[in-house]
């Protein structure tokens, strides 16, 4: 009877996650003339929207540049953040207590609030509408994410097993690549994979500090996706466009699932 | 480690260039940012010029979003940023004090203003000059009619209150008012025109900063947000007023539910299009006045074009905008986009009558129309107004002019939060 | 496991830092320099932060105290504390705080509620725990502009499958659709960090506490809010602090129309659509401190708990 209960609740969170996708799903799927039907289902589905937007420069530009920044915003962080994490767990150093609180008060900061500036900046190093105007500004919050989500996992790495390799006679190189490198890696790679789905998600920085196809991410461009008059918006290309930037997300949630979880709670958490 | 970071830094500030590159010799490349246009005009006339120019430039069409709010955010972001790829903008005619006094706009000289001036209607010209100087060259012009179904108003009613009292005796379903009470640019059109056609206006002096102020001289002003005060209470306003822009007054009269509206003429080319059973029974008057007696004075639209400061071919891109408002070309906008003419002549040509049967009243519109106020800071006046009259039906003109009065003040120093 | 000149790491326990190596001959030259390696290592992580957020934020400050609109060069120059005046003194911006404080305080409230919620069915669910899990992530990941126009769209008359009415054409019933778009992406996050520290309560007490006699709502406030109390506190400073600042919603669903308007949207507006960087930036710095001051009094108020919690990481 209990289990039955439980049972019917993870079915509602199931059915309450999936719901918003599908509707978007089912709203890319449908052609103009199906769109105003008001069922959950397509009638009679069609790729119609998908071809309009992988024939239009705007969205494959948008695409190009969601993914370009996002990876190097990505490699850039964890590239910085990786030794410093090293740094956090293993060496003792004055003013080590302030860094992570330092993190944490960046994180959480409006990005809204540096879009003035930032703009004023951008204008006269050239910055504006450019990749680096934006990747500059991701790793505001890109930092603290990858910083902290790294020093959480690597306090969980057993350090003592690169001395074990040394005393069994492996050079520190050795032990660092034998030992440390396949410990570290899982923390890296949820460390990248959280990084990068929140630079794929801006959007206002995106809006603020981009003004054409050079720069401007999938998020930007789908506030600005010119069509059809009838909603105000061309509602086929904006969820077909919608439905493409999230099967990224969709596989690193299957794919990753444990690791994400893990990362996510990383920190906050005791293990 | 730091030859692979540096090695990264180099590929990030190589990114934009990899695609940034190309282009060199042959004609240049003008860029010409102006806001959609379903019919395709813009395209044709703009390929048309390129032909013409014999290699000297090819114009390349950017499209901005169809508002003209979201156009003016698109393109004063671009210009503060001082964007090299501007070349050519489309400008709404209430654009130019505030893009010539932020210093984005290239003046025309006096010989090339001249040229340019020879034959254009005066009230558009006016909307292209700032200051003394000629920073635009008129391309097309718009101003509003009052559109009525014959069938049901047997005479078009020449003023504001008649207007409502005719539509209230009209049964219900059949006698709405369409008219723009969105909060948008399109709603101060609407009560800048009412302020104009009761013999004042928004601002005094626009064009002096020193002395520009909010002008509303009482009377007339209270008279005239009482046309909005009385319309919005009026059953005949319909539920949608406070949403409503041109889009909505196009679709209440082609569907049938509204008897009248004030409109620019795209909603004749609408109705050809859409609804053509309708259009044998629309009638069109001049705006209605406020004041019995004293003529209206229609708002007045239209779009100029001018040169980007920041462009790096200004003399191909003065040729180019000088191309683009030809006569020939401006006929093709008025047949393709029912878009109306700024040069005199072209509302002669029979073409141009047969897509405008309406074409006298609409130049003698034109050249009563009443220009939204020159000043720099109109963006913000424009905003100040909305802040204060939105919702229509919460306007208490007694009360309102003062208060707006203030708030416009306050925008013209650009220190108000709006 | 460890000899003679190697760090001491006794097998079971977690090593120490290498610098804070006890009792050893580590002398005081050697752990100098391993600081300072230390600080090469973390230096440029910091000091990009810094140079990306704090550098900024001061600037932001200082651009708040002039009169500076891109559109009028020529007018630029200091007003001292002008722009507060004309910002805190506009009835748009005290409209636009409200619908800030309703939009986060509901959502949040909301989301904690059904986090819980769900984090307690996950922690009993036996069957389709990877399913749920996915369920969660999907929210959680996707793009929140595309969540925006999902249910927007959910709230569109003639697109709608839910229902006829116009949802975004009221403020009330604007404001239940965006804080149903904000409970729905960040109720996922909340679920999985309650549900890592429901981890930390132990089964037995709360099985102890049934035989007990205890009803299930002494056992919710005696055994399970105490055991997550410091997770929670954590999770709802940070869904505040995260909420005070919501613009993409609202951006997508009603750009502020019928009273929707929040903080961060009338800073945009300033900022990107008129170009008035001097008011725009008070707008901000406002905003900035909101954020601060929510978090300072926090962390004040519940010193005690973070503490407990930054032990417990420690160990």
């Amino acid at each position: 009877m209990r289990r039955a209960a439980w049972a019917a609740a993870s079915l509602l969170v199931v059915a309450v996650g999936l719901v918003p996708v599908l509707w978007i799903l089912s709203l890319s799927l449908k052609s103009p003339a199906t769109i105003t039907d008001q069922r959950f289902w397509p009638s009679d589905p069609t790729l119609e929207n998908y071809r309009g937007i992988f024939g239009s420069a705007l969205f494959t530009r948008a695409l190009l540049n969601s993914v370009g920044i996002g990876l190097l915003t990505t490699v850039l962080a964890v590239a910085l953040a990786t030794p410093a994490a090293y740094a956090l767990t293993r060496l003792d150093f004055r003013g080590k207590a302030l860094v992570l609180p330092l993190t944490l008060a960046v994180a959480v900061f409006p990005p809204v609030a540096v879009v003035g500036p930032l703009f004023d900046l951008w204008r006269a190093l050239r910055l504006y509408d450019t990749w680096p105007g934006l990747i500059l500004p991701y790793l505001s919050f890109a930092l603290p994410l990858a910083m902290w989500t790294l020093t959480a996992f690597f306090r969980g790495i057993p350090w003592e097993l690169e001395g074990a390799a040394q005393a069994d006679g492996a050079t520190p190189w050795q032990a660092f690549r034998r030992v440390v490198v396949p410990l570290a890696r899982p923390g890296v790679l949820t460390a990248a994979i959280l990084v990068f789905f929140f630079s794929w998600n801006d959007f206002v920085f995106a809006i603020s500090l981009t003004s054409s196809d050079r720069s401007r991410t999938v998020p930007a461009a789908l506030a600005f996706f010119p069509g059809d008059e009838r909603f105000g918006q061309p509602v086929g290309s904006i969820a077909a466009a919608a439905v493409v930037v999230t099967v990224p997300v969709l596989v690193a949630t299957l794919v990753f699932q444990r690791r994400l979880v893990a990362g996510l709670t990383a920190g906050v958490v005791t293990r | 480690m730091p030859r692979f970071r540096a090695a990264l830094l180099a590929v990030l500030a190589a990114a934009p260039l990899l695609v940034a590159c190309g282009e060199d010799g042959g004609p240049v490349t003008l860029g010409w940012y102006v806001g959609q246009e379903s019919s395709g005009a813009y395209r044709e006339i703009a390929r048309r010029c390129t032909d013409a120019s014999a290699g000297r430039y090819a114009i390349r069409l950017e499209q901005l979003p169809r508002s003209a709010d979201a156009q003016r955010e698109a393109l004063v972001r671009r210009l503060a940023a001082r964007d090299r790829t501007v070349d050519l903008i489309g400008l709404d005619v209430i654009w130019t004090a505030e893009f010539a006094g932020a210093g984005w706009l290239r003046p025309w000289d006096a010989e090339r203003a001249t040229a340019v001036s020879r034959g254009v209607l005066a009230g558009p010209l006016a909307t292209a000059t700032y200051r003394g100087r000629l920073w635009a060259v008129p391309f097309t012009s718009n101003t509003q009619l009052l559109w009525y179904r014959k069938s049901r108003v047997p005479a078009p009613p020449p003023t504001w209150d008649r207007l409502i009292d005719t539509a209230e005796l009209l049964p219900a379903g059949q006698g709405t008012f369409a008219v723009q009470g969105g909060r948008y640019e399109g709603y101060t059109a609407w009560v800048a025109a009412l302020l104009a056609s009761a013999g004042t206006g928004l601002v005094a002096d626009p064009e002096d900063p020193d002395r520009a102020r909010a002008d509303l001289a009482p009377g007339p002003a209270a008279r005239a947000l009482g046309v909005v005060s009385r319309l919005a209470r009026s059953p005949v306003a319909g539920s949608g007023l406070s949403v409503a822009t041109e889009t909505e007054s196009s679709d209440l009269v082609l569907s049938g539910a509204a008897a009248l509206t004030v409109a620019y003429p795209t909603l004749y080319a609408a109705a050809r299009a859409d609804a053509p059973d309708l259009l044998a029974d629309l009638g069109w008057a001049r705006y209605p006045a406020v004041l019995a007696g004293v003529p209206s004075r229609p708002p007045l639209g239209g779009l100029n074009l001018g040169v980007s400061s920041y462009s790096r071919h200004p003399g191909p891109a003065f040729d180019a905008a000088a191309c683009l408002r030809s006569a020939a070309h401006q006929q093709l906008a008025a047949v393709r986009g029912g878009l109306p003419p700024t040069l005199e002549l072209v509302y002669d040509v029979p073409a141009v009558r047969a897509q405008f049967p309406f074409a006298v009243l609409l130049r003698e519109s034109i050249a009563a129309a009443a220009p939204r106020p020159a000043t720099p800071a109109w963006s913000d006046v424009s905003l100040a107004v909305q802040q204060v009259l939105h919702p229509p039906a919460s306007v208490d003109p007694e009360r309102a002019v003062p208060e707006l009065r203030r708030r416009i003040d306050d925008a013209l120093a650009s220190q108000a939060l709006l | 496991m460890s000899r003679p000149g190697g760090p001491p790491a006794p097998a079971g326990t977690r090593p120490r830092p290498i610098g804070a190596a006890p009792g050893r001959p580590a002398t005081r030259r050697r752990r100098r320099r391993r600081a300072r390696s230390a600080w090469w290592l973390i230096a440029p992580a910091v000091l990009t932060m810094l140079a990306v957020t704090a550098y900024p934020v001061l600037y932001a400050c200082w651009l708040s105290l002039q009169r500076y609109d891109l559109r009028f060069p020529d007018q630029r120059g200091f007003v001292g504390l002008d722009n507060y005046a004309a910002v805190l003194s506009a009835p748009v911006f005290w409209t636009d705080l409200g619908a800030t404080l309703v939009i986060a305080g509901i959502a949040v409230a909301i989301q904690l509620v059904a986090g819980f919620g769900i984090a307690l069915t996950l922690r009993r669910a036996v069957v389709g725990r990877r399913a749920v899990h996915a369920a969660l992530l999907l929210p959680y990941g996707i793009i929140t502009v595309v969540a925006a126009f999902a249910w927007q769209y959910a709230a569109t008359p003639d697109l709608s499958f839910v229902s006829d009415r116009a949802w975004l054409a009221e403020r009330w019933s604007s404001f239940a659709v965006v804080i149903a778009t904000e409970v729905w992406k960040a109720t996922p996050f909340v679920a999985l960090l309650l549900l890592a520290g429901l981890a930390a309560v132990p089964e037995e007490l709360l099985e102890t506490a049934e035989v007990d006699g205890a009803s299930a709502w002494q056992r919710f406030r005696q055994v399970l809010l105490p055991g997550i109390r410091p997770v929670l506190l954590v999770v709802l400073l940070y869904r505040i602090l995260d909420s005070i600042r919501v613009f993409d919603t609202v951006f997508v669903q009603t750009d502020g129309a019928n009273g929707t308007e929040t903080l961060s949207l009338l800073a945009y507006d300033q900022l990107a659509g008129r170009l008035n960087l001097g008011l725009g930036s008070a707008v901000s710095v406002l905003l900035f401190a909101l954020s601060a001051g929510t978090a300072l009094t926090f962390l004040l108020v519940f010193r005690a708990d973070l503490r407990q919690l930054a032990r417990r990481e420690e160990r």
